[in-house]
């Protein structure tokens, strides 16, 4: 770990400046600082200044609920979002999606915005010793190596997962990053990451310079969110899934689904979608037979076939859970 | 939990609660020696007033850390330290270029000022390494065949092969140590389970004589094993830049080095073929065991058939297989959680093809009566009779009940303690062994103040140094069985010199006097209370000491359930609750008795869940080296675990550390059996292998 200088800008608007200030080799945005110390620690960066925006806020409150919209601050903590009574109420996968990531201790300083722009957790990008196609090399070592937690969709060709939980939440809210320091104000988070073949040393479309102020979405009361985890204390999902849900009755009129942790981007699934709508809830039969096309299209490495059986059914709970039925999904 | 601690935080380490009640079922046994007390330095480990060796960075102390190889097969052909040479705060790069056989295999050091001097240099040196082909694995080696046909005579055979991965220590504290060097003496903080075996292992390393420097180890952060035996390379490697350097120097390995190269639980292999008659009894068969020892040449042994239980004529053959990896150490319990659970495993997919209950073949198979008392209370306090037939249910969430056998010799290395009765009435109790976690020092000051009488509160523990008494170093679960029976015989002779002090002084005979609820009596009558009896000592006080005491007889056993419930569209396992009985003869503290039964499941359980020590198949470099991806039994993954403690016709102190962690794997296996009526018969017992068995089966 290399010395560094801490900068304390006033505003979004001058952590901007501040990322673009050319005196710096490499500026770098410190918010809850959960995945800096680990990029620090890996010896992946070695920034000259940390530009901390923990203490800024580019919304009035937190966390916000209206009947129209639903606002996050940059710098609301998971654990904020998670305890948040009118977000449980307005879009109730926000706070599924963020109440059991990590533990206490990390969703008490891990922000919204530092959620959505964390760096992946395959393993050998995080290993200083492989010098992988993320970090230039000239290979993904997951595809001969030991894949069992990559990514089972996508072409490659680099196979990492997205690792938030958060942002398929807010993709089936159809939610809005608001930026500052961009060439536009804000940008739908279904434009805010690429996949690799768009550029595999980064994960997002923000242009230099630019930080998330804060985000806004939709209500979505009818949603829910659920994750596969091998270990239920501090591990990351090895399948999730988002979904937001219209219904007449107990019918799905509309849905949105998005998968996590199983493409380098949240990935939404258009097919378990259109599939689901018409179906009757309380025919469990057919909603199975809309949620078992998840997998569709997906491409496992050599030891991850185990992923395509898992996503249909976290996309089924995740429909209960948005249906209200959680108890049913509780072991 | 009726005690506040905050308060006593709040004060400072002085209040140690000693009134929480626990929570376990009673013991078949009557009282222990100490049903109440909480480990005494517990306050002091958790407000970190408790030191560590890793907590000792001396003033003007520098740091090192080696240079390792990051591949599982490699040779150093060439290096550029410039750089690294450049980075502030560097004193010494030594580097000699060689081939390696494994990732985390030293070829050098860097020594600086700071830690983070350290680091930036080993960042900043330049390696040319060229990589050769590895082998990761047994089955990269050895030609791994499952056994065909059935065995003459049986009316059923199971034939399968288990296997289980590489288990790291994980301790919290890793190894290592500080080593300060003043010329004509040397103080070493070691992180050991053998704070002897450290002192008598450094040879000629430190140039001085025994009676010249002291091995000190207070307090140890976890070592199940891995810390037996000598210095090590970390505490050679601190003596030897001590003395060149005359600074104190502290090398520790951060966490990755910890998985990579300070000893493991070799993997294994199980290859079985037994026949059973309808009756359950075993005709005979195979056991074909591997042992994965990476580096190594032995060590792998993989503990099937156990003898816990009858088999007839079963021939078994076990092979050491080496591969690119750290070799094994001793790690709680050695070959025997493998073992058992390839053992119990087998014996409950025997039962399955037999239509008997596996309790009632297990019963039939035990050993000894022993086992089978400990299962008929064990199946009634994990309600085995709502236990369903394998692969009888049909809904989501499956329940599954199993059990397992464990079982430990007795031994008694030897060892010396003293107890010194101050004349104000303190009592000293002093014996140079550790305390690796198991309450080594609430058990010196219970089987001290109860030899002699008195309160516990009067007794003052010193542990953990090479000047004290000789005493064993922590392993094979032998330093209560013998540091307790030789402190209380030190104790005793203590008490009887106060005796004679006092009967000296007023004429009578050492005979006359006794102790009833800490004061001391002359033919019955209360005469004096400890303090005034004390105040008559001489300046120096009195002395006891013992190297021996009666170290009773008789074998530790256990026997564990555990009962699961399986999500079956997931292949997500909950463990819901553990009944751990275990026998260890005479308990000193329950507190801390029970709580080794507790880590040990825990431990157990984390085995045969998630611990796994993953090398990339290509350049056998470690791909987990942390806890992220190294996945550890956390809170929610908690059962309920109720140990249980037994008496058998042992007597005296009897081992406790290693059994608790020998069978819960196997059990946690033959629950998981039950729940999805499909074995999962390689460990770890992730959702792939789970959903795969549940296909298999047809489920």
């Amino acid at each position: 770990m290399n010395s560094f200088a801490i900068a304390q800008p006033k505003s979004f608007s001058d952590a901007s400046e501040m990322l673009k200030d050319k005196k710096y080799s490499l500026a770098v945005v410190k918010a809850g600082g959960i995945d800096l110390i680990d990029l620090l620690k890996e010896g992946l960066i070695a920034p000259d200044v940390l530009i901390d925006v923990r203490r800024l806020h580019g919304t009035k409150e937190l966390v916000a609920a209206s009947e129209s919209e639903v606002t996050i601050d940059a710098t609301a903590t998971l654990a904020d979002i998670a305890s948040s009574s009118a977000i449980r109420e307005a879009a109730p996968v926000l706070a599924q999606a963020v109440e059991g990531a990590a533990s206490p201790a990390v969703r008490n300083s891990a922000t919204a915005a530092g959620n959505l722009l964390q760096r992946p957790r395959c393993w050998y990008f995080r290993n200083e010793q492989f010098n992988c196609l993320k970090k230039g090399g000239p290979t993904c070592f997951a595809i001969e190596g030991e894949n069992r937690y990559h990514a089972i969709f996508g072409d490659g060709p680099c196979h990492i997962v997205h690792p938030s939980n958060l942002a398929p939440a807010l993709l089936v809210c159809d939610a809005t990053i608001h930026l500052s320091g961009a060439e536009q104000p804000s940008i739908p988070i279904r434009y805010l990451y690429h996949t690799p073949d768009k550029g595999v040393r980064s994960e997002s479309n923000l242009s230099p310079g630019a930080v998330i102020t804060h985000i806004t979405c939709k209500p979505a009361k009818a949603s829910g969110f659920y994750a596969i985890k091998e270990k239920q204390s501090f591990d990351w999902p090895v399948v999730a899934a988002a979904v937001a849900l219209e219904l007449n009755g107990t019918v799905i009129t509309k849905a949105v689904v998005c998968a996590g942790a199983v493409a380098p981007i949240p990935w939404e699934l258009r097919n378990v979608a259109n599939a689901l709508r018409g179906v009757d809830l309380a025919d469990d039969a057919a909603l199975t037979k809309a949620c078992s096309g998840a997998a569709a299209g997906a491409k496992p490495m050599s030891e991850n076939a185990y992923k395509m059986k898992l996503l249909p059914v976290a996309v089924k709970r995740a429909v209960l859970i948005a249906a209200g039925r959680k108890a049913e999904v509780e072991s | 939990m009726k005690s506040d601690v905050a308060p006593a935080l709040a004060n400072g380490p002085a209040v140690i609660p000693t009134d929480m009640p626990t929570s376990n079922r009673p013991m078949n046994m009557g009282q222990s020696m100490n049903d109440n007390t909480s480990r005494l330095d517990g306050i002091a480990k958790i407000t970190g007033s408790a030191k560590y060796s890793s907590d000792m960075q001396l003033p003007n102390a520098v740091y090192a850390r080696f240079v390792r190889c990051p591949f599982g097969a490699a040779s150093l052909e060439s290096f550029d330290d410039a750089a690294a040479r450049n980075v502030t705060g560097v004193i010494e790069i030594e580097i000699t270029p060689k081939a390696c056989q494994y990732n985390g295999q030293p070829v050098g050091h860097v020594v600086g000022d700071s830690p983070i001097a350290v680091d930036r240099a080993l960042k900043a040196l330049k390696l040319n390494w060229k990589k050769a082909a590895v082998k990761t694995t047994i089955a990269d080696t050895a030609k791994v065949e499952v056994p065909q046909g059935s065995v003459d005579g049986a009316d059923v055979t199971v034939a399968a092969v288990y296997s289980t991965p590489v288990q790291t220590h994980s301790s919290l504290e890793t190894h290592g140590g500080v080593v300060d060097h003043k010329g004509d003496r040397a103080t070493v903080y070691a992180s050991t389970q053998g704070t002897f075996s450290v002192r008598d292992g450094f040879g000629d390393a430190l140039n001085l004589k025994t009676s010249e420097f002291e091995v000190i180890c207070e307090y140890i952060g976890g070592g199940f094993g891995s810390k037996l035996g000598g210095p090590g390379k970390e505490l050679m490697l601190a003596a030897k830049l001590s003395q060149q350097l005359k600074r104190p120097a502290y090398v520790m390995c951060n966490r990755a080095e910890e998985h990579l190269d300070t000893g493991n639980r070799p993997s294994s292999v199980t290859s079985v073929r037994i026949g059973l008659k309808k009756d359950g009894s075993v005709v005979g068969g195979e056991v074909q065991t591997y042992g994965g020892v990476g580096v190594a040449t032995g060590g792998g042994g993989c503990n099937v058939p156990s003898g816990r239980y009858t088999f007839a004529n079963v021939n078994k053959k076990h092979e050491d297989v080496s591969f690119n990896a750290g070799g094994p150490r001793a790690f709680r319990a050695p070959g025997r959680p493998q073992g058992a659970f390839a053992e119990e495993l087998m014996l409950d997919e025997a039962a399955a093809k037999l239509g008997m209950d596996p309790l009632d073949l297990k019963r039939k198979l035990a050993a000894d009566d022993v086992y089978r008392a400990m299962m008929e209370q064990g199946a009634k306090l994990i309600g085995w009779s709502d236990r369903k037939a394998n692969g009888s249910q049909k809904s989501v969430m499956r329940t599954g009940y199993g059990l397992g056998v464990a079982g430990w010799g007795s031994a008694s290395p030897g060892g010396n303690a003293e107890v010194v009765i101050h004349q104000d009435g303190s009592v000293e109790s002093r014996t140079g062994t550790q305390d690796i976690g198991t309450g080594q020092r609430t058990t010196m000051a219970i089987c001290c103040a109860d030899a002699i009488g008195i309160p516990l509160n009067l007794v003052t523990v010193k542990i953990g140094r090479s000047t004290l008494p000789v005493g064993p170093g922590s392993g094979g679960s032998v330093t209560s069985p013998t540091t307790a029976p030789t402190m209380m015989n030190a104790a005793a002779q203590a008490r009887d010199k106060l005796f004679e002090v006092l009967a000296k002084q007023g004429g009578d005979n050492a005979a006359d006097f006794s102790m009833k609820d800490g004061a001391v009596l002359k033919r019955g009558e209360k005469f004096l209370s400890w303090k005034d009896a004390c105040a008559r000592l001489p300046a120096d006080g009195v002395m006891g000491s013992a190297s021996t005491g009666d170290r009773g007889k008789g074998d530790s056993q256990g026997v564990q359930f555990v009962k699961v419930v399986v999500d079956c569209e997931t292949g997500i396992i909950h463990p819901k609750h553990v009944i751990a009985i275990q026998s260890c003869g005479r308990v000193i503290c329950r507190k801390t008795a029970e709580s080794q039964i507790i880590g040990g499941v825990i431990q157990g359980l984390s085995y045969g869940m998630f611990e796994n020590k993953i090398l990339d198949r290509n350049v056998g470099a470690m791909v987990n080296p942390n806890f992220e991806w190294y996945k550890i039994l956390g809170p929610c993954e908690m059962p309920h675990i109720e140990p249980v403690l037994w008496a058998h016709g042992q007597t005296g102190v009897k081992a406790l550390g290693e059994p608790p962690t020998i069978p819960t794997s196997g059990a946690l296996a033959c629950a998981v059996f039950n729940a999805i009526g499909a074995p999962v018969r390689h460990l770890p017992l992730t959702p792939d292998k789970v959903l795969a068995a549940l296909e298999g089966a047809g489920a």
